[in-house]
């Protein structure tokens, strides 16, 4: 592999963003027809370089080459013009468009009167994501579609390009696993048709499947060059965090106390339709004082819309079934009253529902317990500082001056700030949402010693997770869902993550959930 | 706290720096240039500098006070992510409605002016249960209770200005009420500026010091987490809306004592300066972000403006090519800011 000419070769890349170094002397290649793994930590520079290598990052020191010759783009265009085509984490797509429409724009099929084609259209982007697996009627809008779907659309898109470099970032973050085995079967496809490929996951079993060599990354600089298949996960782990990381997951504390919410056969209907959501269809559950209580399912198995009812942010509608908290019926109305009872929240996306970027890491760290530090509706100053101080010394927060702009924290520590100010509001049940998404794995540990920590003192916690071996780790108990109801729940003591995924996904009707209807 | 900010500074505070510093306070940088450039270009009358006779002084700040007070309460809404477009109509209705309370109804100065102000704050308070519970878009609301406040102003004075007289007669406001446009502390600080400067004080002074501040800002700075952690964000807007027409009200007396009349046009476009004042004073209109005092620097930065152009006598309709040039200025300003 290392004798064929490079198709890509980037040498001694650096870049600067003010006093941080995204990237130093980097050096990257990629062949044609090879799948090159890129590893790292949030904020390693992984996505920084692929930035450089996109067009989208045009200052930068060094030099890339595409078959041997020199480039430098001026923008995204120029790269896409030199067949390097990316996918980015965040969905690049216009809600309102049909998916036909998003894969074709700016480069739409015309017909012979120069209008556009829209059967043509309709038809290649139909072929193109039956291509990628996925069944899909090209004219629905994007919006519609759950989030792995809407990935899958951006792939298909991608792919229609004719790249010959492709660069997948964490493309299967919202896929199921059947769709991920698509997706893998895609990409050997490209790879045999010659186009080289640069995967960017976390999940390291994904790269020992897919790639042929993968390179580590760490505070800009590339740690190791291997190949996935042999070295082991803890290996992996520890080149990208840079020491050994012996224990993940807290041992739960098998001593659990009362009941503290039971969910009685759970159903709601909204009155307003909300495309993508599965709302609770008879959802029963208990959790205990000092139970960390996990919630399994596929994407759209209604794991966040449980979580919402609970909380009382579910759109209105009629709904069966009760809630009890410590014994007592409840029907949540909103923030305010769940949080007056005692239930918190973490929400599933911190940038655009858990924190105001531009505000700083005390003002986000007090927002839900601002009143009580203060009398007659002033803020105790050093009260608020008091209280904030302590909450980042339990929480470990990283950062330098508590007046800083939170957006400028990692996304672990953005994630604290938001466990912080739940937990200044003293809660007996705390409701998590994918807690640990985007959060680099020293600062998952630390939330994990958190929860072990918090269930030690007697708290309720509900935690919905796409991880496996997330929730197999941390909790003691798992509710699997399917379809907004609860199917199974299994002890973590006694099953593995396999049980966990057969129950998640159902018996035999892997494929049809796929490209069914919600 | 040794900050020594315009804003709380729980918020946010920018790294430090003298850019940073000139950045922050551009409003308060961008008033003394404006002054020290009236003082330059002040024509000049027996070797004195008119523009800075306490006379012309007084008079810029008397004029800006109306435009200052409304934009106060612009403050708070545009601080939520929020705008009112209707605070020039309610000027006008109560203006009407101090004229035709005192003069036709034969009310007296306390229950009048409390009257009044009621009006403004329960029509702010409906604008904002409109866009906070029915979920519209406060452009659009606002824009609804622009024409609504307006319509309401003619038909209470059948579309003529109500001249205010004063005495003891029928037909007469009571003498009381034109105290609020004599001027105090020697004769040297119109009524006007004093409710302004007291309206301007302690809206800083709130907006440093309360819990709501905090919420206010969080609502303009992402709404959904603020709603998620708690923020009671409905009932923040309806208090905010609530505010801006009270304030807006407030004016409206100032301005028909000044005026010795109200008048159903009164305050016409006022809500345009009055954004203008806020966007230069470095409050951002996606909401979260701003303070009060740049607002007060952005008004009287309007002011000085309108003084040394019309004291040099440029042509007015020069002038409006000036007030937008500096608020385009201004605003290209704050996109250069650093970003952290």
């Amino acid at each position: 592999m290392a004798e064929v000419a490079a198709l890509v070769r980037m040498a001694r890349i650096g870049k600067r963003y003010g006093g941080v170094r995204a990237c130093r002397e980097v050096d990257f290649s990629l062949g044609a027809g090879e799948v090159h793994a890129l590893l790292g930590e949030n904020g390693a520079g992984k996505s920084t370089l692929m930035k450089i290598l996109s067009g989208d990052v045009t200052d930068y020191d060094g030099e890339i080459r595409i078959n041997d010759e020199p480039v430098s783009f001026g923008g995204p265009t120029d790269a896409q013009a030199a067949g390097i085509a990316m996918i980015h984490q965040e969905l690049d797509l216009v809600p309102g468009l049909s998916v036909a429409d998003n894969i074709f724009l700016g480069r739409e099929l015309r017909t012979p009167w120069r209008t556009v084609d829209r059967r043509r259209m309709d038809r290649e982007a139909r072929a193109l994501l039956e291509r990628s697996g996925v069944r899909l009627d090209p004219r629905r809008p994007v919006g519609e579609l759950r989030v792995g779907e809407q990935q899958l659309v951006t792939i298909a898109k991608a792919i229609s390009l004719d790249a010959r470099v492709l660069i997948m970032d964490e493309p299967t973050s919202a896929l199921t696993t059947s769709e991920v085995e698509r997706l893998f079967v895609v990409i050997r496809e490209l790879r045999r048709a010659g186009v080289g490929i640069v995967y960017i996951s976390h999940r390291m079993e994904e790269i020992a499947q897919v790639a042929d060599r993968a390179t580590v990354l760490r505070n800009g600089e590339v740690v190791t060059s291997f190949d996935p298949r042999k070295l082991s996960t803890a290996e992996v782990v520890e080149a990208m965090v840079g020491r050994p990381v012996q224990t993940m997951f807290t041992t739960p504390d098998a001593a659990t106390g009362d009941e503290l919410l039971r969910v009685e056969d759970l159903a709601l209907t909204p009155r307003r339709h909300r495309p993508g959501r599965r709302d609770p269809a008879g959802i029963s559950l208990t959790v205990r004082a000092g139970e960390i209580v996990g919630l399994a399912g596929l994407l759209g198995a209604g794991r966040t819309e449980l979580l919402e009812t609970l909380y009382g942010v579910a759109p209105g509608g009629p709904r069966s079934g009760r809630i009890l908290l410590q014994g007592k019926e409840i029907r949540p109305r909103g923030p305010r009253d769940a949080l007056a009872r005692g239930i918190g929240f973490v929400p599933e996306d911190r940038r655009a529902s858990g924190l105001v970027l531009f505000h700083s890491i005390l003002a986000n760290t007090v927002l839900s317990s601002v009143p009580q530090y203060g009398r007659f509706g002033v803020v105790g100053r050093r009260r608020e500082r008091a209280a904030s101080v302590r909450m980042a010394d339990r929480l470990r927060l990283k950062f330098g001056r508590l007046q800083d702009e939170v957006g400028t924290l990692s996304g672990g520590n953005q994630q604290k700030v938001v466990f912080g100010r739940m937990l200044l509001t003293a809660p007996k049940l705390l409701l998590l949402d994918e807690p640990t998404r985007g959060v680099d794995i020293g600062a998952k540990a630390e939330i994990y010693r958190l929860l072990g920590e918090l269930a030690g003192q007697g708290l309720g916690v509900l935690l919905a997770s796409s991880e496996l071996p997330e929730l197999v780790g941390v909790c003691d108990r798992v509710v699997v869902l399917r379809d907004g109801r609860d199917v199974a729940s299994f002890s973590t003591a006694d099953s593995g993550e396999g049980d966990l995924l057969a129950a998640a996904m159902g018996e035999g009707a892997v494929f049809e959930q796929v490209g069914g209807p919600l | 706290m040794t900050d020594v900010q315009d804003k709380p500074a729980a918020i946010a505070e920018t790294g430090g720096g003298v850019v940073a510093t000139l950045f922050r306070f551009q409003s308060v940088f961008g008033l003394l240039a404006v002054f020290v450039a009236a003082i330059i270009f002040s024509p000049r009358r027996d070797g004195q500098i008119l523009f800075v006779s306490a006379d012309n002084l007084a008079n810029v700040v008397r004029a800006v006070s109306e435009i200052g007070i409304i934009a106060v309460g612009m403050t708070f809404v545009i601080l939520i992510g929020g705008i009112d477009l209707s605070v020039g109509a309610v000027l006008g209705l109560a203006a009407v409605g101090s004229a035709v309370l005192m003069v036709e109804s034969d009310w007296g100065f306390l229950p009048s002016v409390v009257v009044v102000l009621l009006i403004g704050l329960v029509f702010g308070a409906l604008q904002g249960m409109a866009t906070s519970m029915i979920g519209i878009q406060s452009f659009i609301v606002t824009l609804a209770g622009l024409q609504i406040a307006r319509g309401l102003a003619r038909i209470w004075s059948d579309g003529q200005g109500v001249a205010i007289a004063y005495g003891d007669g029928p037909d007469e406001a009571p003498e009381s009420f034109a105290i609020l446009g004599e001027r105090t502390f020697g004769g040297l600080v119109p009524i006007p500026v004093l409710i302004f400067a007291v309206v301007a004080i302690a809206a800083v002074v709130f907006l440093r010091v309360s819990a709501f501040s905090r919420h206010l800002y969080a609502v303009g700075g992402n709404e959904k987490a603020a709603r998620l952690s708690g923020v009671p964000v409905t009932r923040v807007k309806i208090a905010v809306f609530a505010v801006c027409g009270l304030l807006a009200a407030l004016a409206g007396i100032v301005h028909a004592v000044q005026l010795n009349q109200g008048s159903p046009n009164d305050g016409i476009g006022y809500e345009l300066d009055a954004i203008a004042a806020v966007v230069i004073g470095g409050t951002s209109l996606a909401g979260g972000r701003g303070s009060v005092a740049g607002t007060v620097a952005g008004a009287l930065l309007l002011g000085v403006l309108n003084n040394i152009l019309a004291l040099n006598n440029i042509d007015s309709n020069i002038q409006l090519l000036i007030k937008g040039l500096v608020i385009v200025a201004a605003a290209a300003l704050q996109r250069l800011r650093p970003t952290s």
